[in-house]
C-alpha cells in the first residue's frame, strides 16, 4: 500500500471526486493559485481550471451560503473555510440554513454540501487561528460532523462526505497534515458514522478525536509498560455517532477516558460521557475522565500554549486515574 | 418513631433462633441493612441486618434462644422514650407480635414501605445518624456502578468491602474478591454464574431459602473436596423396584428407584461410618444411624429434607416418608425439623437425564452422592458385549474428614448393593 | 399564476389590458388570501405567527410574472404573495399555515418557510437576508452548467444592512452570476423606520448597487406593470451574462409587521393616506377602469377560491408527531 501524507490524502480525495464528477467543485479563500493556506489544494487549479477551483473573497457567509444554493441545485460543492475559527462567521448559514432546509421544506430539499476546515494548536497561532469548535456543530440537527485523524481515514471519509446528501462539516487538524500513513491503492470510502478501534485493550477505553488519537495511542503504549491495557477508539464521525462501538468497548473495559484538543468544558467529551454513562452505567468501574484543553483562549507564548492544550502525558494521567494508580 | 426489632423468620420452618452476640451496642447508630446481631439457627449462623435505621436504643434480648416474632431490640431516634414499647413487647412475649399503637411492627413478613417513603426515611435517618456519629454509619458507600451491579447480583454487602479504586471507591474487582462465589453449584441445579452482561438483566431478589443456599454452599466451597465416580449395573435395582411396585397394597406409596437407592445407601453408610459424619469445629462426629437427606427442588429453591433412620426403614417406609416430605417441600410447608440432623445427602438428577455430575458438599456433612440417570449402555458381561441399564454415581468427600480410600470403599459397597440389592439385607 | 410567457424576455413596451387584468386577479387573490389568513389567525385557528404583505402585491405578481417556471426564488418571512405568484396552489399554502401534511412544506415549515421546489420556490427564509447567499449559489450552478435560468432573491430594505446582503451582492457581481436581487423597499425594518436604519434617503437605497458595480434597475413597486417590465429587463440582463441586477422597488406595507402588530410606531394619518393613495389594487383598478360589477365578479371568484382553500386546509391531515424526525437527514 502506498504511503502518503494526510495533506496528500485530502487532496487525493478531492482530485478523484473532481475527476469523476462534474458536479463537484471547490471554493474558498486562497485555494486556487496559492493552493490553500495549508497547501492542501495545490495543483488542483492546474488540473481542473478556475471554473471548478474557485478563489473567493473573504466572505465566509457567502462562501457557505452560495455552497448551499449550488448544492440545492444539484451540485456537490466542497467549500473550504480556511480556519475553523472563521466558521463562526458562517454560523448563520450553516446552522439556520444548511442544517434546516431539508426539514423546513418537508423533505423537498437536499443540501449535499461539504465544508472543509482545519484548526489546532501547536505552532503558536494565538487565540483566533487554533480553536477546536467541533462540538458546536454536533449540537445542530441536520448537520453531519467528521473529524479524521489519519491519512487513510481522511481520504475515505472526505469522499463519503462529498457524496453524502447532507451538509457535512469536515474537520482537519493542522498538525496532522505532514503525518504519513498507508492508504489503499484505490480509494475506499469510509462510511460516515463508523468508529475505528485503533488498538484493542482490556482495562480502559480512550475515546479520542483528531490529534488526540495520536496522543492517546502514545499514552496507551506507555500505559502498557505499566501493566494497563488500553483500547483506543476514534469515532471519526462525531455526528452521527457510532455509539455501538464506543459503548461496547467501554462495557468491555469498564473504564473510559475521552480526549480531544478542544476545551474540556462543553466539549465533545461531555457528550461522549453522557452517552456512555447512560448506556454503560452498570459496567462502569470508575468515573469517566475527560481530557481536553484548559478553559482559556489559546495564549500565544509557546510555554503557555503547550500548557493549555492536552498531550499524551495528560491522557496517560487520566488513564491512571481510572485505574486508581498515579 | 421507635421501631421494635423482632426476630425474623429467616427460612422455612424456622420458629426460633439463638442470638449469639450483638454487633452494635446500645446508643450506637445503625443504618438500614447494617449487620445488627449474629443469630444461630441449627442450619446456620448468620448476621441479621437492621431493617430500619436510627439509634439502637435498647437491646431486649442480650443472648439466648428467642422465638420468631419476639422483640429483641428497639431502634429509634436518639433519647426517645421506649418504655411504652417495651411494656407492649413484654406483653406480646411468646411470638405473637403485640400491636404497639405508636410503633407499627416491622417483622420480616411486613410489607416494604413504598419507595418514596423509604427514600425519605433513609434521608431522615442519614441526617440523624450524621448528627449522632459523624463519619460512621449511614454514609453512602463509594462504589462504581459496575461494583454495585455485581454486589446486587451476588448479594454482597458493599459496606463490608474495602475499596481499592479511585478515591477508595469499591470497584468490581473488590466485590469479586469479597464474594469469591463459585461458578455453577451442581447440587443446587440452579445458581448460574454471573455471565458476561448481554442486554438488560432481570434482577431477581433472593428468597431467604436462596440466601441460605448461597451462603451455605459458599461455605461448602471452602472445604477441600475430592470426587470419586463409579458406574453400576442398575438392572437389579430397577427389578427390585418393579417387584416392590407389583406387591404394592392399597394405600401404600409407590416406591421410586431413588427410594430403593436411599435404602441401599443407608445400609452402606452403616458399614462405612466415616462417611456418615459431620465435620464441625475441627471435629468429626460419626453417627450411629443414617439420616439421609434428599435434595428436592422446591419453588423457593433447593431444600434437603431428611429421611431419618433410613438404615432401619423398609423401602416402602422410605417411600412414604419421601412422598410426605416432597409434597410439603413443594407446598412450602416443611418444618425446620424436617431439615435437621441429616448425616448424608443423595442428590439425584437422573430424572432430568443428567448422566453424571458433581454435587457440592452439604456441610457439616462430610459427603454427598450425586446420582445420574439410568441409561441402557453397552457393557461387557463375561467377555461379551451386552446392553444393560447402568447408572453413574459420584461421591463428593470432605477431605478434612475422609480419605480417598474410605470414600472408595463406601462407593464400592454402594455399587455392590445397587448391583445386588439383596446384599444390603 | 399570471405568467406571460410571450412577453418574457421582450423588455419594454406596454403590457396588454388582458395581461393586466390577469395581474389584477392574482393580486386580489393574494390580498383576499392574506385577509383571510389574518382573520383565521385572530380567530385562533392558525398556530405560530404571521406576516402579511398587504400593499406589496404588485411586487410579487410583477416580478414572478416575468420569471419562468425553471427560474428559482428565495422568499422572506413575508412570503404568501411570492409563493402564490410563483405558482403554488393556495390550497397547499393554506394547508401549510394550518400545519397539515397537505401543506406545501408538509407542515414542517409554516408561514415563514413556504417551499415548493417543483415551481422553483427554494423557500421562504425567516432570517432577514438569510436567503441571499443561496441564491448566489443557485445562480452559480446555472452558470456553471450553462442553463438559461435566473435565481431571484426577495428581501426588504432592512436586509440591506445585513452582512449577507453585502457578501452576496459582492460575490454575485464578482462572478457575474445570473441572479436578481429584488429589494422590496417598504421603508420599515419591522418597526424601525428608514431614517433610523438607513444612511441613505429611503428613495435612494438603490445606490448600494454602485458599491459592487452592479446593474441597478428601479421601478415603482406599486405599479405592477412597471415592476413586470423592470423584472423582464433584469432577467434579460442577467441571462445575457452581464451579471446580476439589483431590482429596487419602492413599495408600501399597508399593515403592521406581523398580524396583530398594534403599530404604535406608525403615524395613523400617514398610514391612512398611504392606504388611499398607494394601494396597488386601487391603482390598477383605476387604470383598468374596472366597473363595480367587474370588480365584484372577480372578487367573488377569488374569495370563493380562498374559502375553498380554508376548507381544504381544515380537512387536511395532522402529521404524526414522530414524523418530526423524518427529514432531519437525507
Amino acid at each position: 500500500m502506498p504511503e502518503i501524507t494526510y495533506r496528500e490524502a485530502v487532496r487525493d480525495a478531492l482530485a478523484r471526486a473532481l475527476r469523476q464528477d462534474e458536479s463537484v467543485f471547490i471554493m474558498g479563500e486562497d485555494i486556487a493559485e496559492m493552493g490553500g493556506s495549508m497547501a492542501v489544494t495545490q495543483g488542483l487549479l492546474e488540473e481542473f481550471g478556475p471554473k471548478r477551483i474557485r478563489n473567493t473573497p473573504i466572505s465566509e457567509m457567502a462562501i457557505v451560503g452560495s455552497g448551499i444554493g449550488a448544492a440545492i441545485q444539484g451540485m456537490r460543492p466542497v467549500v473550504e473555510i480556511m480556519y475553523e475559527d472563521f466558521l463562526t462567521l458562517s454560523m448563520e448559514q450553516l446552522v439556520n440554513q444548511a442544517a434546516k432546509h431539508r426539514t423546513m421544506s418537508g423533505g423537498q430539499v437536499k443540501v449535499p454540501l461539504t465544508i472543509r476546515t482545519q484548526g489546532g494548536a501547536g505552532w503558536s497561532p494565538g487565540a483566533q487561528h487554533a480553536q477546536q469548535l467541533e462540538a458546536w456543530f454536533v449540537h445542530v440537527p441536520g448537520l453531519k460532523v467528521v473529524f479524521a485523524a489519519t491519512p487513510e481515514d481522511v481520504r475515505g471519509l472526505l469522499w463519503s462526505a462529498i457524496y453524502d446528501d447532507n451538509p457535512v462539516v469536515f474537520f482537519e487538524h493542522r498538525t496532522l497534515y505532514p503525518i504519513k500513513g498507508e492508504v489503499p491503492v484505490e480509494l475506499e470510502p469510509i462510511p460516515l458514522g463508523k468508529a475505528r478501534v485503533h488498538r484493542e485493550g482490556e482495562d480502559v477505553t480512550v475515546v479520542a478525536t483528531g490529534r488526540l488519537v495520536h496522543e492517546a495511542l502514545e499514552a496507551a503504549t506507555s500505559a502498557e509498560s505499566e501493566g494497563i491495557s488500553v483500547e483506543v477508539v476514534d469515532p471519526r464521525t462525531l455526528l452521527p455517532l457510532d455509539e455501538e462501538t464506543i459503548v461496547s468497548s467501554v462495557r468491555k473495559t469498564t473504564r473510559c477516558v475521552t480526549a480531544h484538543e478542544a476545551v474540556t468544558r462543553g466539549g465533545f467529551g461531555a457528550e461522549l460521557a453522557a452517552v456512555i454513562q447512560h448506556a454503560a452505567f452498570d459496567w462502569l468501574d470508575a468515573p469517566i475522565e475527560r481530557v481536553g484543553a484548559k478553559f482559556s483562549p489559546l495564549p500565544f507564548a509557546p510555554a503557555m500554549e503547550q500548557w493549555v492544550v492536552p498531550h499524551a502525558e495528560d491522557v496517560l494521567e487520566a488513564i491512571r486515574r481510572t485505574v486508581a494508580r498515579s | 418513631m421507635a421501631t421494635e426489632v423482632k426476630l425474623p423468620r429467616l427460612g422455612q420452618g424456622m420458629e426460633s433462633g439463638t442470638i449469639v452476640r450483638w454487633l452494635k451496642a446500645e446508643g450506637e447508630a445503625v443504618a438500614k441493612g447494617e449487620p445488627l446481631y449474629e443469630l444461630d439457627t441449627d442450619k446456620v449462623t448468620q448476621e441479621v441486618e437492621a431493617e430500619t435505621a436510627g439509634v439502637l436504643l435498647k437491646i431486649v434480648v442480650e443472648d439466648g434462644e428467642v422465638d420468631v416474632g419476639e422483640t429483641v431490640a428497639v431502634i429509634g431516634a436518639q433519647d426517645e422514650d421506649v418504655s411504652e414499647i417495651l411494656a407492649g413487647a413484654q406483653g406480646g412475649n411468646g411470638g405473637a407480635p403485640a400491636p404497639a399503637p405508636e410503633a407499627p411492627a416491622t417483622d420480616a413478613g411486613a410489607k416494604e414501605p413504598p419507595d418514596s417513603e423509604r427514600q425519605s426515611s433513609i434521608e431522615d435517618t442519614a441526617a440523624t445518624v450524621t448528627a449522632q456519629s459523624p463519619g460512621r454509619a449511614g454514609e453512602r458507600v463509594k462504589a462504581s456502578p459496575l461494583a454495585r451491579r455485581i454486589a446486587r447480583e451476588r448479594g454482597v454487602d458493599l459496606a463490608s468491602v474495602s475499596g481499592t479504586g479511585p478515591e477508595g471507591r469499591v470497584i468490581a474487582e473488590d466485590v469479586e474478591t469479597a464474594a469469591s462465589l463459585p461458578p455453577a453449584a451442581a447440587a443446587t441445579a440452579a445458581a448460574a454464574p454471573p455471565s458476561p452482561p448481554a442486554g438488560e438483566a432481570e434482577v431477581v431478589e433472593l428468597t431467604s431459602t436462596r440466601r441460605t443456599i448461597a451462603r451455605r454452599l459458599t461455605e461448602a466451597w471452602e472445604a477441600p473436596v475430592f470426587q470419586l465416580s463409579v458406574t453400576a449395573d442398575a438392572s437389579r435395582l430397577v427389578a427390585t423396584r418393579e417387584q416392590l411396585v407389583e406387591l404394592l397394597r392399597e394405600g401404600e406409596v409407590k416406591p421410586t428407584v431413588n427410594d430403593v437407592l436411599t435404602r441401599l445407601v443407608a445400609a452402606a453408610l452403616m458399614r462405612h461410618r466415616p462417611v456418615n459424619a459431620h465435620f464441625t469445629d475441627g471435629k468429626v462426629l460419626r453417627f450411629p444411624s443414617a439420616n439421609v437427606g434428599i435434595a428436592v427442588a422446591a419453588p423457593s429453591g433447593l431444600v434437603v429434607p431428611v429421611i431419618r433412620d433410613a438404615d432401619r426403614k423398609s423401602v416402602l417406609e422410605i417411600a412414604a416418608g419421601r412422598s410426605d416430605l416432597v409434597t410439603r417441600a413443594r407446598a412450602g410447608k416443611l418444618q425446620l425439623a424436617d431439615l435437621e440432623n441429616g448425616t448424608f445427602t443423595v442428590s439425584n438428577l437422573g430424572m432430568y437425564g443428567i448422566e453424571q455430575f458433581i454435587a457440592v458438599l452439604n456441610p457439616p456433612q462430610v459427603a454427598i452422592l450425586a446420582v445420574g440417570s439410568i441409561e441402557d449402555r453397552a457393557v461387557v458381561v463375561e467377555g461379551q458385549l451386552a446392553v444393560a441399564p447402568t447408572m453413574t454415581m459420584t461421591l463428593t468427600c470432605d477431605h478434612r474428614a475422609i480419605d480417598g480410600s474410605e470414600g472408595a470403599e463406601f462407593l464400592r459397597t454402594v455399587k455392590a448393593f445397587v448391583e445386588s440389592p439383596a446384599l444390603a439385607l | 399564476m399570471a405568467t406571460v410567457e410571450e412577453k418574457a424576455g421582450s423588455g419594454g413596451g406596454r403590457v396588454s389590458e388582458e395581461v393586466l387584468r390577469g395581474f389584477f386577479r392574482e393580486m386580489l387573490l393574494v390580498r383576499r388570501f392574506e385577509e383571510k389568513v389574518e382573520e383565521r389567525f385572530r380567530a385562533g385557528e392558525l398556530p405560530g405567527f404571521l406576516h402579511v404583505a398587504i400593499g406589496q402585491e404588485a411586487v410579487a405578481t410583477g416580478v414572478c410574472s416575468a420569471l419562468r417556471r425553471e427560474d428559482v426564488i428565495a422568499s422572506t418571512h413575508r412570503a404568501h404573495g411570492h409563493t402564490i405568484a410563483k405558482g403554488t396552489p393556495i390550497d397547499r399554502i393554506m394547508a401549510e399555515l394550518y400545519g397539515k401534511v397537505e401543506g406545501c412544506s408538509g407542515g414542517y415549515g409554516g408561514s415563514m418557510h413556504l417551499y415548493d421546489l417543483e415551481v422553483g420556490n427554494l423557500g421562504a427564509n425567516a432570517v432577514v437576508a438569510g436567503g441571499l447567499p443561496a441564491i448566489v449559489g443557485a445562480a452559480l450552478a446555472f452558470q456553471m452548467r450553462g442553463e438559461m435560468r435566473v435565481a431571484v432573491a426577495f428581501f426588504g430594505d432592512g436586509a440591506t444592512n445585513a452582512g449577507t446582503f453585502h457578501e452576496s451582492l459582492n460575490l454575485a457581481q464578482l462572478w457575474k452570476v445570473p441572479a436578481i436581487f429584488v429589494l422590496e423597499n417598504n421603508g420599515w425594518a419591522e418597526s424601525t423606520p428608514a431614517v433610523q436604519q438607513l444612511p441613505l434617503p429611503v428613495e435612494e437605497l438603490g445606490k448600494r448597487a454602485a458599491a459592487y458595480g452592479m446593474k441597478l434597475i428601479e421601478a415603482d413597486g406599486q405599479d405592477v406593470e412597471a415592476v413586470y417590465l423592470a423584472a423582464l429587463a433584469a432577467r434579460d440582463h442577467a441571462l445575457a451574462g452581464k451579471g446580476p441586477v439589483l431590482l429596487h422597488l419602492r413599495t408600501y406595507r399597508l399593515t403592521g409587521h406581523y398580524v396583530g402588530d398594534p403599530q404604535v410606531y406608525r403615524d395613523r394619518d400617514a398610514l391612512k393616506e398611504e392606504r388611499e393613495t398607494k394601494d396597488p389594487l386601487r391603482l390598477l383598478g383605476a387604470r383598468l377602469e374596472l366597473t363595480d360589477e367587474e370588480f365584484a365578479s372577480i372578487d367573488a371568484e377569488v374569495t370563493a377560491e380562498v374559502e375553498a382553500s380554508v376548507e381544504f386546509a381544515r380537512a387536511g391531515t395532522d402529521p404524526s408527531p414522530e414524523d418530526a424526525l423524518k427529514y432531519v437527514y437525507a
